[in-house]
């Protein structure tokens, strides 16, 4: 008895002297120094984030790649049976990390429990429309949808598979606190809030890694990231703050890496309170920003000028007719007097703080461009609990700046712009009814043409100011070759080589 | 003196349970854990299984008393955006937390008293001017500004040190400078003063004219009797330390308490939040109690108070 304080005492003081350095046994090691750093392992529980390491871990069926475009992963092809049923047939020979092998049976086991709704699955959405999911035979998986579901195969890239087996064995918790997978990088280690520790899969279907181990750390603060680069303690950092990014480039040892997200940047008006009623005191507002000023500026050329649309550049649906607005001050105050708007009418501008890049900054300069022309325009920073709250109540004010992502497909980022999106009070019947049927067909010619004309529609209404495509910075070593920066932020890390 | 720290010690639960509640509220009116929780796109069925999980459902007394009747038990309930109790997600930083703290208190109380037995000593001449005005450029520089500063020498310039990291000896040493900084200013100006203040003191008088030299009083007769001022000031400090690991921290990616607790905080993770804050309230009230135990062990002036 006496000898069980000693051992509880022990116990207790054990995590004080752990120490952080993760235990690879040899060989070289990429080490990533990543800006958000997710909070759980969970799969589909909490940030996006958390993808970015389960994806080192776990395939999805199909992938994505730097640019957003579709590849075949676990699935090697797939049709459609009928309008509402998707065949896949599955890649063969693949085992587990474990040595099980991956059959149909994981793929019905992951989607059924991503459609559970007691999972709390944060992705659910992205297939919501599936219905059931079965096993045609060993390799192949038919998936049923309740509906025409035009955004099926995109929507399950964002769905890793995992093994069927291993819950069964283990349990949800002891799969989170240690993941087994299919995918390029073997799990070893997790320390919460300082490393990701992995090992290369030297029998990976995709080819094996060039290196053997990887590290990612979490270094939240962007100026720390760069010194880590810089020191060569890293050799590829996400998030580069873009007043750092001469630093990197000069720095002789390492580049920035840059590419558009999918992310549109935009300030949005609620049309319920007046006078913002009026689309022409709408599009007024966007006559008064200097938007190249600010893009050169605030953003070092980075990114890209939204053309009118939410959505950003190639992305499917996005209209190339439609153009910014020129920036003409004159002209937006003339057409304010013209619409008898009051100068006196305050205008805050409700944002977040170092949500999207230089969020803050954009909505500081957007205000003093409107000042100039003498609208009372004002920043409200409000925290990112707040905002949500905010935004839940359709509360967020005149203006509020967000950034919604398409993903590559516009019925990502358009569904905003309806009444069920519950984000804007702006509402237009046309809309809604061209948001329905780009939904309801397979057709993309169809839905591309839908999307146009929605598009049209937004750049005629203004239910936004529509500011920047973001873009992706990383920061890549000169010691490293074959790392990309990519558009949705997965890192993607099968064809580095250390130099 | 035992039934006094028995007394303190009793005060500590109520203190936990207003800190508890203040937190609590605060956190529950700000956000909801579950918009910030679920993807944008949640359906009204995955809301209201989370929502029923994490007893968001029910009204707000009720979700205190459920904290409540948990606490009791002494669980704070799982932790939302780790796998695990909180307590648990807590228990894995509060080592690296301990560390820094321990360091960079160590650090400042150490250099802090030198300097300022040095400043005393030498009282109005130029090691006095130089450490009293570079205290006092420390104190009005900011923890981020000074930490950049330092990864920029040491590690970028002499590579001497990791630019940030947990992990042996040397990632300590920037984060530590780091966080002494905030304090070290203070125990200098603090110990100068009280050593400045019994040199002119009776009881010191008396003991050079008994013939004792300079050093001789300083040791025997001032520097015991300048604790107490040190000490006190300590005790009050506690506070300041903690909030500024919290900064050093997300500096120098210091996988601790304080990072955790503003991730937490930004997720709406109201378990975590209270262990964490727990945990702080905790170690600030047991430090205070501390010191002031060892100020009556030190001056029975106090003890019979």
């Amino acid at each position: 008895m006496k000898r069980r304080p000693v051992l509880a005492l022990a116990a207790l003081l054990a995590p004080l002297l752990a120490t952080g350095v993760p235990a690879f046994a040899a060989g070289t090691t990429l080490t990533v120094g990543a800006a958000v750093f997710p909070d759980s392992l969970r799969p589909g529980v909490s940030s996006y984030a958390s993808l970015s390491l389960l994806q080192q871990t776990n395939d999805p069926l199909l992938a994505r790649d730097n640019r957003g475009d579709l590849h075949p992963a676990l699935a090697t092809s797939w049709e459609a049976i009928d309008p509402t049923t998707m065949r896949f047939h599955l890649r063969q020979g693949v085992t587990f990390s474990d040595g099980v092998p991956f059959t149909a049976d994981d793929v019905v086991f992951s989607i059924n429990r991503v459609m559970d709704p007691t999972t709390g699955y944060a992705y659910m959405s992205r297939i919501g429309q599936v219905q059931s999911t079965t096993a045609v035979d060993k390799y192949t998986v038919d998936i049923k949808t309740k509906t025409v579901f035009p955004t099926l195969l995109r929507g399950l890239s964002d769905i890793i598979i995992e093994p069927k087996h291993y819950y069964e064995k283990v349990g949800a918790d002891a799969v989170a606190s240690h993941p087994v997978g299919t995918g390029p990088f073997v799990f070893q280690e997790w320390v919460p809030g300082d490393n990701y520790a992995l090992t290369a899969n030297k029998n990976y279907w995709g080819g094996a890694p060039h290196f053997d181990n990887l590290l990612i750390r979490t270094i939240p603060d962007g100026s720390t990231r760069v010194a880590s680069l810089v020191a060569g303690e890293s050799q590829i950092i996400e998030e580069v703050p873009v007043d750092l990014i001469d630093q990197v480039n000069e720095s002789g040892s390492a580049k920035v890496d840059e590419i558009s997200t999918t992310v549109g940047l935009v300030l949005t008006f609620d049309p319920t309170i007046k006078p913002f009623d009026n689309p022409r005191i709408r599009e007024a507002f966007d006559y008064a920003i200097d938007k190249p000023l600010i893009l050169k500026q605030i953003l070092k050329g980075q990114g890209e000028i939204l053309q009118g649309q939410v959505l950003t550049k190639g992305v499917l649906g996005w209209n190339p007719d439609l153009k910014a607005r020129p920036y003409d001050p004159a002209k937006a105050r003339k057409m304010l007097q013209d619409a008898g708007y009051d100068f006196n009418t305050p205008v805050p501008i409700t944002t977040q703080n170092g949500k999207y890049v230089s969020d803050t900054d954009i909505c500081n300069a957007v205000a003093g461009m409107l000042n100039q022309i003498g609208v009372k325009a004002t920043v409200n920073i409000v925290e990112g609990g707040v905002f949500q709250q905010m935004s839940n109540a359709q509360k967020l004010g005149v203006l509020y700046m967000i950034g919604w992502y398409s993903l590559g497909d516009a019925d990502f980022a358009s569904v905003w712009y309806t009444k069920a999106g519950y984000r804007t009070k702006w509402v237009d019947p046309e809309y809604e009814q061209l948001f329905v049927a780009a939904r309801s067909t397979t057709s993309e010619a169809e839905r591309v043409k839908d999307y146009h004309r929605m598009m049209e529609i937004l750049d005629q209404q203004n239910p936004s100011i529509f500011l920047f495509g973001l873009p992706s910075l990383y920061g890549v070593s000169n010691d490293i070759t074959g790392f990309g920066a990519s558009a949705d932020k997965l890192l993607r890390l099968t064809q580095v080589r250390l130099k | 003196m035992a039934f006094y720290v028995l007394r303190r010690l009793a005060f500590l639960p109520l203190t936990l349970l207003l800190v508890a509640f203040a937190t609590f509220v605060v956190l529950r009116l700000t956000g909801n854990p579950v918009d910030i929780f679920l993807d944008i796109n949640r359906t009204p069925e995955q809301v209201a299984a989370l929502s029923q999980r994490l007893h968001l459902d029910q009204p707000l007394p009720m979700q205190f008393l459920i904290f409540l009747r948990d606490l009791a038990h002494g669980y704070f309930g799982e932790s939302l955006q780790f796998s695990g109790s909180a307590a648990g997600v807590v228990w894995q930083r509060v080592g690296a937390t301990l560390q820094l703290a321990g360091a960079g208190l160590g650090l400042a109380l150490v250099l802090g008293v030198a300097g300022g037995i040095a400043c005393a000593v030498w009282r109005d001449r130029a090691a006095d001017t130089v450490i009293s005005a570079v205290a006092v450029a420390g104190q009005s520089m900011p923890s981020f500004w000074l930490g950049m500063l330092l990864i920029e020498f040491f590690a970028l310039q002499l590579h001497w040190l990791p630019t940030s990291g947990y992990g042996d000896l040397k990632h300590l040493v920037l984060p530590a400078v780091t966080l002494a900084a905030i304090l070290l200013p203070n125990f200098v100006l603090i110990t100068r003063t009280a050593i400045i203040e019994l040199a002119g003191e009776q009881f010191v008088v008396t003991g050079r004219s008994k013939g004792l030299s300079r050093g001789r009083v300083l040791i025997t007769h001032i520097l015991p009797n300048a604790v107490n001022p040190v000490l006190s000031f300590l005790g009050i400090q506690i506070g300041t330390l903690m909030a500024g690991s919290i900064i050093t921290e997300t500096i120098y990616a210091w996988p601790g308490v304080g990072r955790l607790l503003i991730n937490s905080i930004f997720h709406r993770d109201v378990p975590v939040v209270e262990a964490s804050v727990f945990f702080i309230a905790t170690t600030i009230a047991l430090a205070n109690l501390l010191v002031d135990v060892l100020q009556m062990l030190i001056d029975p002036r106090i003890r019979r108070a």
